[in-house]
Order: structure tokens, then C-alpha cells, then sequence
């Protein structure tokens, strides 16, 4: 299955005089995909971002938006399709959180109702109370101020975001945390994201791919598992001793998610001709109402599928989906059990990780 | 003593010629007000964005700020005669320093990042000035127009040697037939009014500070 390119740089130079800060980089993001940029201070991050919407104008090469050359597009129109969220937050002093949100909407002339709707939305969708909408960014936390970054970035609802340290101003738990929100909105919304940053953690757990500039080149490119097998003695540098295990540890288990787990309705036999059932133990029952009942190992299943109720093992402890896959094999380890259920605490039951996805991820497998 | 009372008794006696003078005066200062602001900001703007410009324009009015304001008037009759029109001018000259000055500085010091964040969302050049740096310049504007209006104010009384009226009128009048009552009362109310005017000033100024600096 060939996949939806929405951003590709092609051979993409910036020069500032005879500096080259930017030299001949190309990538493409597929759409739907968490695409990190990351590398030492200076290395040229913010000018290939800003050169995606052209707040800074590219020297040379191609720069395709949803196919299209940026060259050929208005650039006040395309900054509008496009999220942006700005290194140092940058929310406007003279505004409210909600005039700050909807400026977007604003600028697109969007009736002032509309303008308060979203704005309540995603005040919401960042996690914030409905009644900071009528503070001053000053009257806000950092980790506070960051949140009401991302919510004006997704006011006029893009399909793309560019976010510059979006968590860089902010003590490690709250960066944390705002990360595993990320990840739980990305989920839901899906948005292609380039996303830059300077912490090897933040890369690893929110990145699909990561890219590493140095001084302007792009020097690696791929999943996080084959950016800490590169043998680039820069990459290995970088990303330090021990970077494998990081990776686990550091890695959502999210990303290793089944969602597609054999199942059968409670009161009807398994079919055991099932393609889905192929490589699984286990098939999971489920309730009249959607709920998971628990699980029937296949083994103990009789010959035609049937089974009956006391022959249901009730699911295991669940565990959150904020986990890394490091910890999501330690549950795994202490249970006996070579797979674990997801549940968040919100939207209920999300999947099943086995212990062999896990292990796939050193095999590289993908996402 | 004594003078102090026939000060008030020519202010009491002749309160109709005393609001009439204010009445010049307050007219006179405000349409100079706004005339420097109408011409004060957008030219203050426009020399934020070019540096050649900013050091022509700065320097030049700083030079005509500096001429006395008798100097300017004899300039200005042999131009345009004597009555408001000329002194109008004067008044407009005095003010464009603070106010073109300030207008470029606010918007010189709005954050390259916070340009750059109004930007990167899609705002065009006019609304970059209009929504992020007019508003986010405007405490500094306004202390510019602050100073300009309290100046004007003061300056104005001079208007009477160029027959535009204004308070100065009972001053002079009080010197030239040795009525010290009435100089006296012309002098204490050109004092006490620009007293007012300034504390006025500086409470809205205050809380426009304030506001922003809140907000900052
Ligand atoms: N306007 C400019 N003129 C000249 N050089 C510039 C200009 N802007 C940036 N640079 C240089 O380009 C290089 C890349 O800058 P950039 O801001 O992209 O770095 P970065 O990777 O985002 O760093 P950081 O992690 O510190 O944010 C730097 O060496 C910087 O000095
Ligand atoms: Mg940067």
C-alpha cells in the first residue's frame, strides 16, 4: 500500500550569505504521521520548518505541500492550512486565551460565534477549564501556556502541523505529560506532524520517523529502531550509550498496539477458520454490550468452536496506554502471560499488546 | 494676599471671559492633538520599517522641535499671517517629535517572535499591523501623545502673540493695563488646568499600562 505523501522537501538549501544553514535536505512525511526533526542547537531545525510555510523563503530545491510546490502557493494562504506551533509559544500578550485560540478564524474572517465554539472546543480537547478562555497568557503556567500553543494551532482544523519545541519551556513531568497527550490526540485526530525538538526521549516516544540534522545536512532517517542501529558515529554519539534501551523504554506501547485481535460474541462458537485467529492464543469474548467478557485460550476450545461460560478466564490487570513497551513486558513478565490488555481510563478498552510485537520492534518492524 | 483675592474676585466678576479663553485654548490643543496623531503615527509607522528613513525623519523634527516657539511664529506670519491657522502649526510641529518618535519605537520593539507567531497562522501585512503591532505598540503611542497633548497644552499659551487666543489672552491682557488681578488669574488658571490635565492623563495612561502590562 503506497501512502499519502503531505510534506516533501526535495534537495532543500537555505543560505544566509555564504552559509549554508540548510544544505540539500529532503524528506517526505506520509500523512498521518509524526515526523520529528532533531539535532543539536543550530543545526537548522527551525529553518527547515519555517521553510514548509515559508516564513523563511527556501535558497533552493522543492518544498511539496499535499503535492503541491509552495512556490506556487499564496503563502498567506498556505500558512492558514497549515498548524504552526512556534518555538517560545509566542501567544499574543494583548489577546485572551480565546481570542488567542480562534486568531486563526479571525484573520479567516470566521463569524465570532463560530470563533467562541472552537475555542470552547479545544480549550477542551488540550485539557484546560472552559474559564481560562477569558484570561491573559500571562495568567497562565508555562506547561498551561503550551497547551493553549497546541489548541490554537488546530483552530482552523489543518491536516498539517509544524511544531517547534512545542514542550520546550516546561519541567520534565508536565513535558511528559503533555507528550502522552499528544499522542492520545494524535490518535484521534490523525494530523500529519512535523515536529521538532532536542530531547532524544521526546523523539523516540512521539516520533513515527526521526530525522537528525547536523549543521544543516539531514545525516539519519528512520524509525526510531533504526536510528539506534545506525552506525553514523555522529547518530551514535548523539543519541548516547544505551539509546537501544531507551528506545523500550521510552517507546509507547501504543505503538505496538493490536487493535484487530480475534473475537468472538459471547453465546456463538468461535469460528475456527478464521483468518484472524492465525498467530493468536487466545480469542476474546465479547458482551452484548461491547464489552470485553474475557478470553478463551483456543486449546481449550472444544473441536466445533463452542465453549461455555465457566470455561471464560476473565481479562488480566489492564494496563494504561501512557506505558512504554518497556514496562508493558515487565506487566507481561510479572503476569506469566506473553500479551496484555489496553484500557484508557476515558475511552475504555483500546487493544491487546503481545509479547511478540514487542520483540518485533528489534527486527524493525515498522510504526 | 491681597492679590491672591483680586485674582478670584476678576475670576468671579468675569467667569464669561473665562470660559471663553478656555474654550479657544481646549479647542486650539485638541485639533493640534489630533492632527499630529492623523500625521504623528502612521508617519512614526512608516520609518519603524526603514532604518535611512527613521535617522532623515527623527533628525529633522527634532531640529524644528528645537526652535523656539517665538522664532517659529515669526517664521509662520510671514506665511500664513497671524490667527489660529499658524498657530495650529506650531502646535502640530511641537508634537510630531514625541508622538513620531514613540509611534516608531512601540512598533520597533513589538517581538520579532510574536511577529513571527502572527505570521506563521497566516495574518497578511495589514493585519500583522493592525491586530499584533498597533495594539501591542500602543501604550508606548499613547505616552508619546501623552507628552504631545501636555506640551501642546501648555505651549498653547503663547497663541495669543499670534492672535489665536487662548488663556495666554489674560495674561497678556493682565500685563499690558497693569492689572495684576487679572494676570494673576490668567496665570493660576493656565497652572491649575494643565495641572488637571496632565493628573487626568497620567490615570488613563496608567491603566493602559497597566492593562498591558498585565498581559504582557
Ligand atoms: N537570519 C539569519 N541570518 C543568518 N544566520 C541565521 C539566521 N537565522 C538563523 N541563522 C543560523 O542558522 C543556523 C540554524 O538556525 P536554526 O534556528 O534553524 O537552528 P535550530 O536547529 O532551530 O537551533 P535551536 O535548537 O537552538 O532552536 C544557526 O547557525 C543560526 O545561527
Ligand atoms: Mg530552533
Amino acid at each position: 500500500m503506497t501512502r499519502e505523501i503531505s510534506v516533501e522537501l526535495q534537495k532543500v538549501s537555505k543560505l544566509y550569505g555564504q552559509d549554508k544553514v540548510v544544505d540539500e535536505v529532503s524528506f517526505t512525511v506520509e500523512k498521518g504521521e509524526v515526523f520529528v526533526m532533531i539535532g543539536p542547537s543550530g543545526c537548522g531545525k527551525t529553518t527547515t520548518l519555517k521553510m514548509i510555510n515559508q516564513l523563511i523563503p527556501h535558497s533552493s530545491g522543492n518544498i511539496l505541500v499535499n503535492g503541491t510546490d509552495v512556490a506556487e502557493l499564496d503563502v498567506v494562504e498556505l500558512r492558514r492550512s497549515i498548524g504552526y506551533v512556534i518555538q517560545y509559544i509566542g501567544l499574543l500578550p494583548h489577546l485572551t486565551i480565546q481570542e488567542n485560540i480562534a486568531f486563526v478564524l479571525k484573520l479567516t474572517k470566521h463569524p465570532k460565534k463560530m470563533q467562541k465554539d472552537r475555542a470552547e472546543e479545544l480549550i477542551e480537547t488540550v485539557g484546560l477549564p472552559l474559564n481560562y478562555l477569558n484570561r491573559y497568557p500571562r495568567e497562565l503556567s508555562g506547561g498551561q501556556q503550551q497547551r493553549v500553543g497546541v489548541a490554537r494551532a488546530l483552530a482552523a482544523n489543518p491536516d498539517i502541523l509544524l511544531m517547534d519545541e512545542p514542550f520546550g519551556a516546561v519541567d520534565p513531568l508536565t513535558r511528559e505529560q503533555l507528550q502522552n497527550e499528544l499522542l492520545r490526540l494524535q490518535e484521534s485526530i490523525q494530523k500529519t506532524i512535523v515536529f521538532v525538538t532536542h530531547d532524544m526521549q521526546e523523539a523516540f516516544k512521539v516520533g513515527n520517523r526521526i530525522g537528525i540534522l547536523r549543521q544543516g545536512k539531514l545525516v539519519c532517517l528512520g524509525t526510531p529502531m533504526e536510528i539506534v542501529k545506525s552506525d553514523d558515529e555522529f547518530v551514535k554519539n548523539f543519541i548516547g550509550q544505551g539509546a537501544l534501551f531507551e528506545v523500550f523504554d521510552t517507546i509507547p506501547v501504543t505503538r505496538v498496539l493490536q487493535k484487530d485481535f480475534p473475537t468472538a460474541r459471547y453465546d456463538q462458537k468461535v469460528d475456527l477458520q478464521a483468518e484472524e485467529l492465525e498467530d493468536w492464543e487466545n480469542v476474546f469474548i465479547i458482551d452484548s454490550d461491547d464489552s470485553c467478557k474475557g478470553y478463551i485460550p483456543l486449546s481449550s476450545l472444544n473441536s466445533d468452536g463452542s465453549y461455555t461460560a465457566d470455561q471464560i478466564i476473565p481479562l488480566p490487570k489492564a494496563s494504561s496506554p501512557d506505558i512504554s513497551v518497556k514496562l508493558a513486558v515487565q506487566e507481561m513478565l510479572w503476569g506469566g502471560r506473553t500479551w496484555l490488555p489496553i484500557v484508557d481510563e476515558k475511552s475504555g478498552f483500546k487493544g491487546i499488546v503481545q509479547f511478540r510485537s514487542c520483540a518485533g520492534l528489534v527486527a524493525g518492524d515498522r510504526r | 494676599m491681597e492679590l491672591l483675592s483680586s485674582a478670584w474676585a476678576y475670576f468671579i466678576n468675569r467667569q464669561d471671559l473665562m470660559f471663553e479663553v478656555l474654550k479657544e485654548h481646549v479647542t486650539l490643543v485638541l485639533w493640534a492633538t489630533f492632527f499630529t496623531i492623523i500625521i504623528g503615527v502612521p508617519v512614526g509607522i512608516a520609518i519603524s520599517r526603514t532604518e535611512k528613513l527613521r535617522n532623515m525623519i527623527l533628525g529633522s523634527v527634532s531640529v524644528l522641535y528645537t526652535i523656539p516657539i517665538l522664532a517659529l511664529f515669526g517664521f509662520l506670519i510671514p506665511i500664513m499671517g497671524i490667527g489660529s491657522t499658524p498657530a495650529l502649526i506650531a502646535l502640530i510641529i511641537y508634537g510630531l517629535l514625541p508622538v513620531i518618535r514613540n509611534s516608531c519605537v512601540g512598533i520597533t520593539q513589538v517581538h520579532p517572535m510574536l511577529k513571527e507567531s502572527a505570521k506563521g497562522m497566516g495574518a497578511n501585512n495589514l493585519q500583522l499591523l493592525f491586530r499584533v503591532e498597533i495594539p501591542l505598540a500602543f501604550p508606548v503611542i499613547f505616552a508619546g501623545i501623552r507628552t504631545a497633548l501636555v506640551m501642546n497644552f501648555s505651549l498653547a499659551t503663547y497663541a495669543v502673540f499670534i492672535g489665536a487666543g487662548g488663556m495666554g489672552r489674560i495674561i497678556m491682557q493682565g500685563i499690558r493695563t497693569f492689572n495684576t488681578g487679572m494676570m494673576l488669574a490668567g496665570i493660576l488658571m493656565v497652572v491649575i488646568t494643565t495641572v488637571l490635565l496632565e493628573r487626568m492623563v497620567g490615570v488613563i495612561d496608567n491603566r493602559i499600562q497597566k492593562r498591558y502590562s498585565l498581559s504582557d
